[in-house]
């Protein structure tokens, strides 16, 4: 897709420490124009103290952020927005006050300073943005009248809006039905497909197989594998964070007694 | 009949000051969270720069309205970017503190430059009116009350149509989601100051054209303005426009009752105040979240 030979995210010995423990601790790793890259972890890995790094609500106390080869270390939350760096909260925070349509103007009309935008412009891309995640027609209604399925269409919409070239999800799927699994990762299909980078944070595993080349594992703010998301998830070491020591070992007899049969 | 139509014109026109006094005051609280116990002193700085530019030029008050907004836009934002940033996130107690000192020194600066005498600003036209069915409508105050309008109007304008205004919208809504999306924080901080300040200022000139004011002259806006925002509810200009009006139809009904003075007439207004925060909690027009 580009000329340079550089990652367009490059995180090099990423270090947060929250009181001494150390939330996020030398993480590395690349992040390649267009792909899509998945992140899991157990509860309290650092996967969104991570995001909050790279978006520059966190300042790190280590390493370095690289975007399209420039450090962006340090640099305020806004500043990372307008590279091009777009973000959705696990927890969604939707601007309350304000329609669908408005929550997604406001993203349109700051967001990446690549297009200076007009409110009417901001407004025709809000429209867009609502159509590609599926909510043009509550496009009118207050946020509060949205469901939660809605409510994480919106977060992506309003993230969507500022055209990032790189957008971080955290979490989007979480508490969501298996019907309403499969429309959202139609959603983040069809925003991949505009051109956008995606890096997302997922506990459902079926979305990281699903649509994930490449994963990567954290564990207590190390990153502890990164390959195929098949192939990493019957890593032992994954197995054994997410499920423990003891269940890792019975799975490795069953494995072993399956194999002759 | 007549003495009563008297005073609903004289409590409305009175109200145009209330509303140009609260507008700021709900914006600032509102957006930022802080309640801005400097909002008198900068109404009295307004109201300093009209008369001097009345008093050194002849320049008529109704002229000096828009230098007062910019001269005032200009010392808040440089307030919040400067001083008033710096503990945004602080506890509400914080900012108690820090806009009661700002208040301190802004009117010991006056105090510093003007001395303590009252001033006033009489253009020719002032205690002068006209009569429909005798009922008297004072010039100052019937353009005053449009001057204040104007303003809210100005204001709700500039928070729903344009990018600062959505700016101002979200960074109230949610802070750090707004921070993601782009949002200047800092900046869009020190602009809502700026435009309560610039409203300050507003108030201030109008002001001056209808009382003497001194530097100290201040405290009492501040107090008018906390009530006419929880008259009206906080969070909407037009709720604030409400809000002012009824202040001055309640004051003036107040000073109508034989005996009372203008402390009487405050005791009604903040006991309507009371009243309003008991039995309403979200003003007259405001709408629960």
């Amino acid at each position: 897709m580009s000329t340079t030979a550089e990652p367009q995210l490059e995180l090099r010995g990423v270090t947060k420490r929250f009181g001494g423990v150390g939330a996020v601790d030398g993480v590395t790793f690349q992040v390649e124009r267009g792909e899509i890259l998945g992140i899991i972890g157990p509860n309290g890995a650092g996967k969104t103290t991570l995001l909050n790094c790279i978006s520059g609500v966190h300042r790190v106390d280590g390493g370095d952020i690289r975007w399209e080869g420039r450090s962006i270390t340090g640099m305020a939350p806004h500043r990372v927005a307008r590279l091009g760096i777009g973000r959705t909260f696990q927890i969604v925070r939707p601007f309350g006050s304000m329609t669908v349509r408005e929550n997604a103007a406001v993203g349109a009309l700051f967001g990446s300073s690549a297009a200076r935008r007009g409110p009417k412009q901001a407004f025709e891309i809000a429209d867009q943005v609502l159509e590609l995640v599926g909510l043009k027609a509550k496009a009118g209604q207050p946020v509060s009248a949205l469901t939660i399925p809605d409510r994480k269409r919106l977060e992506v919409a309003r993230a969507v809006a500022t055209r990032p070239q790189l957008l971080l999800l955290d979490e989007v799927m979480a508490g969501l039905n298996n019907v309403e699994i499969d429309e959202a990762l139609e959603m983040v299909r069809a925003v991949h497909a505009t051109g956008v980078t995606v890096l997302l944070i997922e506990h459902v595993m079926r979305v990281i197989v699903g649509i994930c080349r490449r994963a990567i594992v954290l564990d207590f703010g190390h990153v502890l594998a990164e390959g195929e998301p098949e192939v990493v998830l019957r890593d032992e070491r994954v197995i054994k964070a997410y499920l423990g020591e003891r269940y890792a070992k019975r799975l490795r007899t069953e494995r072993g007694q399956d194999s002759p049969s | 009949m007549a003495a009563f139509v008297q005073l609903v014109i004289l409590g409305l026109l009175a109200g145009g000051v209330y509303v140009a006094v609260g507008v700021g005051f709900g914006l600032v609280w509102g957006v930022l969270n802080i309640v801005n116990l400097a909002h008198g002193a900068l109404v009295i700085v307004g109201g300093y720069i009209t008369w001097q530019l009345f008093t050194a030029f002849g320049l008529d008050p109704f002229l000096t309205l828009p230098v007062d907004a910019v001269a005032l836009f200009v010392l808040g934002y440089a307030l919040q970017r400067g001083v008033i940033n710096r503990i945004i996130r602080a506890p509400l107690l914080f900012t108690f503190l820090l806009t009661f000192g700002l208040n301190l020194v802004i009117v010991n600066i006056l105090l510093l430059i003007f001395g303590s005498d009252f001033r006033s600003v009489t253009p020719t036209y002032s205690g002068q009116g006209f009569e429909i069915g005798g009922i008297v409508v004072p010039y100052v105050r019937l353009t005053s009350l449009g001057a204040a309008i104007l303003l809210s109007a100005g204001l709700a304008f500039l928070l729903s149509r344009t990018r600062i205004g959505l700016a101002i919208h979200a960074i109230a809504a949610d802070r750090d989601a707004a921070q993601l999306v782009g949002i200047d924080l800092r900046h869009a901080y020190a602009v809502t100051y700026g435009l309560g300040a610039a409203c300050a200022g507003v108030a201030g000139g109008l002001i001056a054209m209808i009382q003497a004011i001194t530097p100290t002259a201040g405290e009492p806006y501040t107090l008018q303005a906390f009530v006419v925002v929880i008259l009206g509810g906080l969070g909407r200009v037009s709720a604030t426009v409400v809000g002012g009006l009824a202040f001055g139809l309640v004051e003036a009904f107040g000073q109508s009752i034989p005996g009372s003075g203008s402390v009487f007439a405050n005791a009604i207004a903040f006991g309507l105040m009371v009243l309003v925060l008991v039995t309403r909690p979200q003003g007259l027009m405001g709408r629960l979240r």
